[in-house]
């Protein structure tokens, strides 16, 4: 699965997390604080992401992007090590 | 069969003051439907003459009050647990222990661990009487926190954002020893989950720092490992069978709720519908407290546990599951037993009561607090306390049985009985 199939996951979650967000455009660029998505929500969206790629890391290995796009990056780099 | 230990008596103190979070938002423009999420009613604010040392003694006298002479000597350790520290090398349980009188043949000490601070205390006093070394003796153990936004930098505000609503004080005393009546411990019956991360921290006597994502994400990896650790030591451990209540630390109520949905994914794949009620079944009722005095630091988990044991009907032995979190990082899941005597004890205390009988600030009057001027900061020599800055915040109906800080003269705390 490459970054950009993860990012559409993420992209996804957070629709389903937020419902607010099902219609607005959302890119590998846009940080999900700027978005309007809170702490609570990011984690759940991260934590729903790593269930549906199936890879096991503790969360705060994946504290650090800043954008949509990083995070993917981050998450296909760790599926592959 | 193992030893009974643990809580005898319990009691939770939230100050004299308290603000309304609700209001607090309106007024600094943020957004509500986040500030729900928070679930937090109240925060109590710590006045400019009230510190940790009054906060813990406060706590505690209540339940010395209560001892005969006999069960009085037999306290033979106070251990304070706070991240409020008023000094580097004199410990705050030095004036705990001198403004209760307690007995001189007594281990006064104190721990720091952030929030984890208090379950280290209880775990400290619970294996001290473990250990047999002193058959009959009593532990005193205070979790007391309290946060001074007062001292923030200039046009910190919007930093702060969501955890200036957050951010509470309090303090929680318990009395350990073999007579458990409030909680017996589960003894040998832990787990832990640590490592080194920078989630949290208080880089300077007088300001704290943070990452709300990372912090979040430290609570739930260690929820999630401190629990497994636990189901690793516990034969047949199971976290949805095994506690009839659970009790977490709790920086807001929506990170329990985000730590539980987290757990019960990962352990069962439980749908939303099944984690929705067993959160409202099983951890709503440990927020009763914690929602009108915020995030109490290293008393969290014990507002916690006094707030279900205030609100649940108890009519039979009940294990109940504890989660204590304090960045940096450690954490524990640990467990005990509660009777229905249990819940009998803790609202003999009246905290509803008390939190009640704060004087609830308006905003001019806080923020009258927020411009920090009457506040004694870590390290100060010589100050006389303001006990008028907030008149209506001064009890009427003192009766001598609380604590304020008077003066400090040189360096030394000097406090008087109101």
């Amino acid at each position: 699965m490459d970054s950009d199939r993860i990012a559409e996951i993420i992209i996804a979650e957070i629709r389903s997390t937020v419902p607010e967000l099902e219609a607005q455009p959302i890119a590998r660029a846009d940080s999900m604080a700027d978005l309007g998505v809170d702490s609570i929500e990011r984690s759940e969206i991260i934590l729903a992401t790593l269930e549906a790629i199936g890879l096991k890391v503790p969360m705060v290995q994946l504290h650090g992007p800043r954008n949509i796009g990083e995070l993917a990056d981050l998450l296909h780099a760790k599926s592959k090590a | 069969m193992t030893r009974a230990v643990g809580i005898e008596a319990m009691n939770v103190y939230g100050g004299m003051a308290c603000l309304d979070v609700k209001e607090l938002c309106l007024h600094r423009g943020l957004d509500m439907p986040r500030f729900e999420n928070l679930l937090v009613q109240e925060k109590t604010v710590a006045l400019p003459y009230e510190d940790p040392v009054t906060f813990a003694v406060n706590a505690a006298r209540p339940l010395i009050d209560a001892l005969a002479p006999e069960e009085r000597a037999r306290i033979e350790m106070v251990v304070t647990c706070t991240e409020s520290g008023i000094d580097f090398g004199k410990s705050l349980s030095t004036y705990v222990h001198a403004h209760l009188d307690l007995p001189s043949n007594c281990r006064l000490f104190e721990i720091k661990q952030a929030c984890y601070s208090g379950t280290a205390g209880l775990q400290m006093a619970v294996n001290f009487l473990l250990a047999q070394t002193s058959p009959g003796a009593k532990a005193l153990v205070v979790a007391t926190d309290i946060s001074r936004f007062a001292l923030a930098d200039a046009g910190a505000v919007e930093e702060w954002a969501y955890s200036e609503p957050s951010s509470g004080a309090g303090a929680v005393a318990m009395l350990v020893s073999d007579t458990p009546h409030v909680l017996r411990i589960d003894a040998g019956a832990y787990g832990n989950h640590a490592f080194e991360v920078m989630d949290t921290c208080r880089p300077g006597p007088d300001t704290e720092a943070g990452d709300a994502d990372l912090s979040l994400m430290a609570y739930l990896d260690c929820c999630e490992g401190a629990f497994r650790d636990y189901s690793r030591r516990v034969e047949n451990a199971d976290f949805r069978e095994s506690f009839g209540q659970l009790c977490f630390h709790t920086p807001f109520g929506g990170m329990v709720k985000g730590a539980h949905r987290h757990l019960m994914r990962r352990l069962y794949k439980a749908p939303p519908k099944e984690i929705e009620a067993d959160f409202q079944s099983r951890l709503a009722p440990s927020l009763a407290f914690g929602k009108r005095v915020g995030n109490t630091a290293g008393g969290s988990v014990f507002v916690a546990l006094a707030g279900m044991l205030e609100t649940v009907d108890i009519d039979a032995p009940m294990r109940i599951g504890m989660f204590s979190y304090g960045s940096g990082c450690c954490s524990e899941f640990y467990s005990g037993v509660v009777t229905p005597e249990s819940g009998e004890r803790l609202r003999a205390m009246r905290i509803p009561q008390a939190l009640d009988r704060r004087h609830r600030l308006t905003i001019a009057e806080y923020e009258t607090l927020l411009r920090g001027e009457s506040v004694v900061r870590f390290g100060t020599k010589d100050a006389e306390l303001n006990h008028q800055i907030v008149p209506d915040a001064w009890p009427v109906d003192a009766a001598g049985d609380r604590l304020v800080l008077d003066a400090v003269v040189g360096y030394h705390r000097k406090y008087i009985w109101i």
